[in-house]
């Protein structure tokens, strides 16, 4: 009867982990006819060149479960770069205008689940494009997409999907190895060389870690603590803080979604930790700041340029209407990804097709050269041979309650 | 030694968290005969009206806890009877599958409602005291003694109040219970009440020390079960005493094992007792 029992429990709890399904959401675009394309088109197939045509493009990512905050503000860039450009008429290829469909499925953080949303968006919505906002959903499409002819937009700053040669992703964020230098070298010389290490337990986390660690010791820095916190496991973190404190590091290393992540930081301040932080890029100080209601609890932090202290030429105004119309501050995943909707659509105008792939990754330069100056929420002035952009590394440390800029060579 | 002290106040701290949700989840038990999956949403809703009571209606704490428990208590009660009681006669399979239901649904409503980000709970009682050499915040003093102090409330209620022990004699026997004339119907009503405020309770005082978010179930949820087995399916002393076995057994074995390793420790563990006592802790009947 109890075996029963426990066998029926395990069987439930097998059915939790399996079960929603995900639900495509897809918003059609405004119909316009306010297009002054009047030009004939060059495909002879159409019969109505004036009408605009629709080009679709794929988005998979978290948008329930533990990570959906996450996929919604990186859907709200896209998203929102989207409806701005359909509003404004679409845009013209070899003199065909095109308004866009975003068709965003949820795929729960779960590689697997982007395999799947993948080929069904390639198959029934013949999306040339597709946007995904993790490393482990990127590698998962990258095992087919060059058969099935699709461009993974990649954000993620995982290095190893640019460096596996994949001839159709974009990597938008920075790779993070970059990052190594500077944090290491501004909380080192501010603090001392004692790491101890408490990054999420998640996938990324570990790669963070292992660039990491080594370089700091090869920088003479010592670690004297080394685990990992599961943020979707763990309700309190006092006990693993006491144990890391107890080694008396003068750092630590913190990262994580960012509410989390300044709960772990207020917690070691709590437990009297005075030395300086370094932050995981996928924490953003300013998100972290909202928890804590002041910089002063993260004093020492050295971490990535918060959006909205960044100073490009299209910022401001980005900020502005992010928060209008989202009711937010909008972080760097709602930015980047806005800007790679218009790098994108640029990249297809100079390509002359919305459907090549292929193409449309060979113009990807031009598609940064054209960046109207209005739009650039970031400046990124080239792509690399390998598919990453490549853009300055913006830092920022936390001195006296303040987020000051970190010059990076 | 300092370094113990420390790690016992922090798994008496967590205990008392998993103590609360798995009494709540025990005594439904008496009811439905399964686990009640949804138990996990009722404390994340929880944990959310708090949360909205204090920022949106601006209420004090300890009012918005009050709150919260009533809500929740109500929603527990609603669940009884929109879902559970029509299925009174069903096999338990088709229980276990209205709960499921029930957690998905609740998730879903609080990610529409509230939105899928995290949200961080103010508490007052945000000092840092220092409690014999012990670094400890006033709100994990808050837990511990408010955990208690529930737990002893709701132990006097069951024995010392006839609606308490009309509760136990239905969890013990439904049918014989009816037949001495207690209505089954609102002592099943009573316990999704009592259910659903415990999770409240628990919800909102560990809130401030990690944050609202509608995956928040899932962090205790899986514990409250592991406990209610190890203390024996039903039984509220073994929900009280496996919550704090699993509360030590993880803040002392990521000090002295591994913390990588620390919920293998508590599965040993668990593994060890059943095959010891293969009922759990406190077997069935002897409330």
């Amino acid at each position: 009867m109890k075996k029963g029992l426990v066998l029926g429990l395990i069987f439930s709890l097998v059915l939790i982990m399996a079960a929603c399904g995900g639900t495509p959401t897809s918003s059609p675009p405004e119909s316009n006819n306010g297009s002054d394309s009047e030009a004939p088109s060059e495909t002879p197939s159409t019969e109505d060149s004036q009408e605009a045509k629709v080009v679709n493009i794929g988005y998979s990512g978290p948008l329930s479960g533990p990570a959906a905050f996450y996929g919604k503000r990186t859907l709200s860039g896209t998203e929102m770069a989207v409806e701005e450009i359909n509003n404004s008429g679409g845009f013209e290829v070899n003199g065909q205008t095109y308004t866009i469909n975003l068709v965003s499925l949820d795929d729960k953080y779960l590689p697997n689940e982007t395999g799947a949303n993948a080929k069904r968006l390639v198959q029934e919505h013949q999306t040339p494009v597709i946007f995904t906002p993790h490393s482990g959903g990127v590698f998962a499409m990258q095992v087919f997409n060059e058969q099935d002819n699709f461009l993974i937009m990649a954000y993620t700053s995982e290095p190893k999907i640019t460096e596996s040669g994949n001839s159709l992703t974009v990597r938008i964020p920075p790779r993070y190895d970059g990052y190594m230098e500077p944090f290491s070298s501004y909380v080192m010389e501010r603090f001392g060389n004692k790491l101890a290490a408490l990054p999420t337990a998640t996938q990324y986390g570990k790669d963070w870690t292992e660039t990491l660690l080594p370089y700091w010791e090869e920088k003479g820095g010592e670690v004297v603590y080394e685990s990992s916190i599961d943020f979707t496991k763990d309700t309190d973190f006092f006990t693993i803080i006491t144990n890391a404190l107890n080694e008396n590091p003068d750092v630590l290393f913190i990262g994580g979604p960012s509410e989390p992540t300044a709960k772990v930081a207020k917690q070691a301040r709590e437990l009297g930790f005075e030395g300086g932080f370094i932050i995981m890029d996928q924490a953003k100080l300013d998100e972290m700041k909202r928890v804590t209601g002041t910089y002063k609890t993260f004093e020492g932090a050295v971490g990535v340029m918060p959006l909205i202290h960044a100073d490009y030429p299209g910022t401001d105004a980005f900020v502005e209407k992010y928060e209008a119309k989202y009711g937010e501050k909008p972080g760097s995943e709602a930015g980047l990804n806005y800007i790679a909707t218009y790098i994108l659509v640029e990249a297809m105008k100079a390509a002359g097709t919305v459907d090549d792939p292929e193409a449309i990754r060979a113009h990807m330069q031009d598609g940064l050269d054209n960046l109207p100056e209005d739009k650039q929420v970031y400046v990124i002035p080239s792509i690399g041979e390998d598919g990453g952009f490549e853009a300055d590394l913006s830092v920022a440390a936390v001195e006296n309650g303040e987020i000051v800029s970190i010059k990076v060579e | 030694m300092e370094v113990l002290g420390q790690q016992l106040f922090n798994g008496l701290t967590i205990g008392s968290i998993y103590s609360l949700v798995a009494l709540g989840l025990t005594l439904v038990y008496g009811i439905l005969h399964i686990p009640n999956f949804a138990h996990g949403a009722l404390y994340m809703m929880g944990g959310y009206i708090t949360f909205t009571m204090m920022t949106v209606v601006g209420v004090h704490y300890w009012l918005a806890i009050f709150v919260s428990v009533v809500v929740v208590g109500l929603l527990g009660v609603l669940m009884e009877r929109i879902v559970f009681h029509p299925l009174r006669d069903a096999p338990p399979i088709h229980d276990k599958i209205a709960a499921i239901g029930v957690l998905l649904f609740l998730e879903a409503l609080a990610q529409w409602i509230w939105g899928a980000d995290y949200q961080s709970l103010p508490t007052p009682y945000g000092q840092v005291v220092n409690l014999f050499g012990l670094t400890v915040t006033l709100q994990r003093v808050l837990i511990v003694v408010a955990a208690v102090l529930a737990m002893i409330l709701l132990n006097l209620f069951l024995k010392k109040t006839f609606t308490g022990a009309s509760i136990i004699a239905m969890s013990q026997n439904r049918e014989g219970a009816h037949l001495v004339g207690i209505n089954t119907n609102k002592v099943a009503m009573l316990t999704f009440m009592i259910s659903g405020g415990l999770a409240a309770i628990a919800a909102s005082l560990s809130a401030p020390i990690n944050l609202v978010f509608p995956g928040m179930g899932h962090l205790v949820i899986l514990k409250a079960f592991v406990i209610i087995i190890l203390g024996g399916m039903g039984s509220i002393p073994g929900a009280i005493l496996g919550g704090y076995i699993l509360g030590f057994s993880e803040s002392l074995g990521a000090t002295y094992l591994s913390n990588d390793y620390k919920d293998i420790i508590a599965f040993v563990l668990l593994v060890i007792i059943l095959t010891v006592k293969p009922t759990g802790l406190f077997a069935r009947g002897g409330h």
